[in-house]
């Protein structure tokens, strides 16, 4: 698994050092704005916007890396070299999901760091009352928004598998596999997470509690649930990568 | 009798298409096999198959007694048509990959073999000729001591000069404990190669023998025998 993770970070590693060292050098420029206008909050505002701005871009971009990590070597020439190494197609899509989780990493601590610089040039009894107005559920928000990442990048990576084996022909392989990604999403919503939040809502509203109700999408139920999905994805295309795949 | 690779019934469809129906052979260790035809008649999609790369529609394939899958792609090299190598590699990296995922990969050998096919190690694979993609390609595949080769084409777009190096370089890497598939129809230069030889057609042996007897038996080369086959 190491070095099928190696060669996944030769593939990319350029991209990768130029991605992240233009998050920090427009982050310490954003920053350096905010750091010489003390007081001046919109300046520092738009500061912090920009750099969130940027923040997202990035995150777009390692979305559709980890995407195209499994879609390069179902589609391109390149997949004769990748499957044809003695490797089980579990460890080969685990190497991509273990360069994407780094990525996602790196990110989230570039984006805290810089985050929590911005915060402490706010005015102290503003950042009070915003702490104190929040009850927000910080783990497990984390959890569910790292969660949602992989549970997305994984349907995408079963849709992607699942059309290679139904399909030998690239022609229509891009409209098929966004729509059975989006039959997922249906049926999941459906079958899955609506009759089961729907459940837990109704003993929430049952038992008084309503507020939370709001929070709930962010809660360790739904990252238990999201996990649970993460592996089914996760087991369903390792094996049609391994015995029903046709490259 | 050892064979290293089993069919029955093998069958490949893509779609309608019958790319390969119901071929039923056997290859014993230590013999270069030639399978024959025109372009489309089923002979890359049999490599693949047996490289693990498709799947049976129905039947199957059987290497070293065993189903296509993790110890089936240790003990085969597969040289396909296409530039497979990841475009940021060079010639150095394709050795280091080879060497890091196959056991018996050697190393020295490769290095003995870019010297002889004059390629250097620093340069891009994406800069290489057609012609020196071919020999690198080729380096890689047989400087594994594999148990069953696979070339698809692997004089395809070469120069004269280089499909000569090729043609050693095969006789160099073969040995009584390998065996070597050879799928082209550029059979004037692989000719003297061969020990047996299937004809494809459209997905189905049409032909079939050991090299010598059909020379004797037709009183032509294998040459001239597959032109008259698929003139006809």
């Amino acid at each position: 698994m190491i070095t099928l993770l190696k060669y996944e970070i030769y593939r990319r590693w350029k991209w990768l050092a130029i991605r992240y060292a233009a998050l920090i050098i427009l982050g310490f420029i954003f920053y350096n704005r905010a750091a010489v206008s003390p007081m001046q909050y919109d300046i520092i505002a738009a500061s912090m916007g920009k750099f969130f701005l940027i923040s997202l871009i990035a995150f777009a971009i390692i979305i559709v890396e980890g995407i195209n990590m499994l879609k390069e070597d179902l589609f391109e020439q390149s997949g004769y070299l990748t499957f044809t190494i003695p490797r089980r197609g579990r460890a080969i899509l685990f190497s991509k999901l273990t360069l994407l989780f780094l990525q996602l990493s790196l990110w989230t601590i570039i984006c805290i760091q810089f985050g929590s610089m911005f915060f402490h040039k706010l005015p102290l009894e503003e950042i009070s009352q915003i702490t104190t107005q929040i009850n927000f559920p910080f783990y497990p928000a984390i959890l569910f928004v790292l969660t949602v990442f992989f549970n997305f990048v994984l349907m995408v990576h079963f849709s992607l598998t699942l059309t290679k084996t139904l399909l030998y022909n690239k022609k229509y392989s891009g409209i098929i596999s966004i729509g059975i990604f989006f039959l997922l999403a249906y049926l999941i919503e459906k079958f899955y997470y609506g009759p089961f939040l729907h459940q837990i809502q109704r003993i929430y509203v049952e038992i008084g509690n309503v507020s939370n109700v709001g929070m709930l999408s962010a809660g360790y139920t739904s990252v238990i649930m999201n996990v649970v999905l993460s592996v089914i994805f996760f087991s369903a295309t390792a094996y049609l990568l391994e015995r029903k795949i046709n490259i | 009798m050892e064979y290293i690779l089993k069919t029955k019934q093998l069958s490949k469809y893509f779609y309608q298409k019958k790319a390969l129906e119901k071929v039923d052979i056997n290859l014993e260790k230590g013999k270069v096999y030639g399978i024959l035809g025109p372009n489309g008649g089923g002979k890359s999609t049999f490599l693949k198959l047996a490289a693990g790369l498709l799947k049976p529609s129905e039947g199957e394939i059987l290497i070293d007694n065993k189903n296509p899958g993790v110890y089936t792609k240790s003990i085969v090299s597969y040289l396909p048509e296409s530039n497979y190598f990841y475009k940021w590699m060079r010639i150095v990296d394709s050795l280091s990959f080879f060497q890091d995922f196959y056991e018996d990969f050697d190393i020295e050998k490769a290095r003995k073999s870019l010297n002889f096919m004059k390629l250097e190690e620093k340069e891009r694979i994406s800069s290489l000729s057609k012609g020196m993609l071919g020999r690198l390609k080729l380096t890689l595949a047989l400087s594994r001591n594999a148990a069953l080769f696979l070339l698809d084409e692997p004089l395809n777009g070469i120069d004269p000069v280089s499909r000569e190096k090729i043609i050693t370089s095969i006789l160099a890497a073969f040995n009584k404990k390998s065996t070597i598939i050879i799928c082209s129809h550029l059979i004037y230069y692989i000719e003297k190669l061969l020990d047996y030889i299937f004809f494809l057609s459209e997905g189905q042996i049409i032909l079939e023998g050991e090299a010598e007897d059909l020379r004797n038996k037709k009183k032509m080369s294998i040459d001239q025998l597959y032109q008259e086959v698929f003139q006809s």
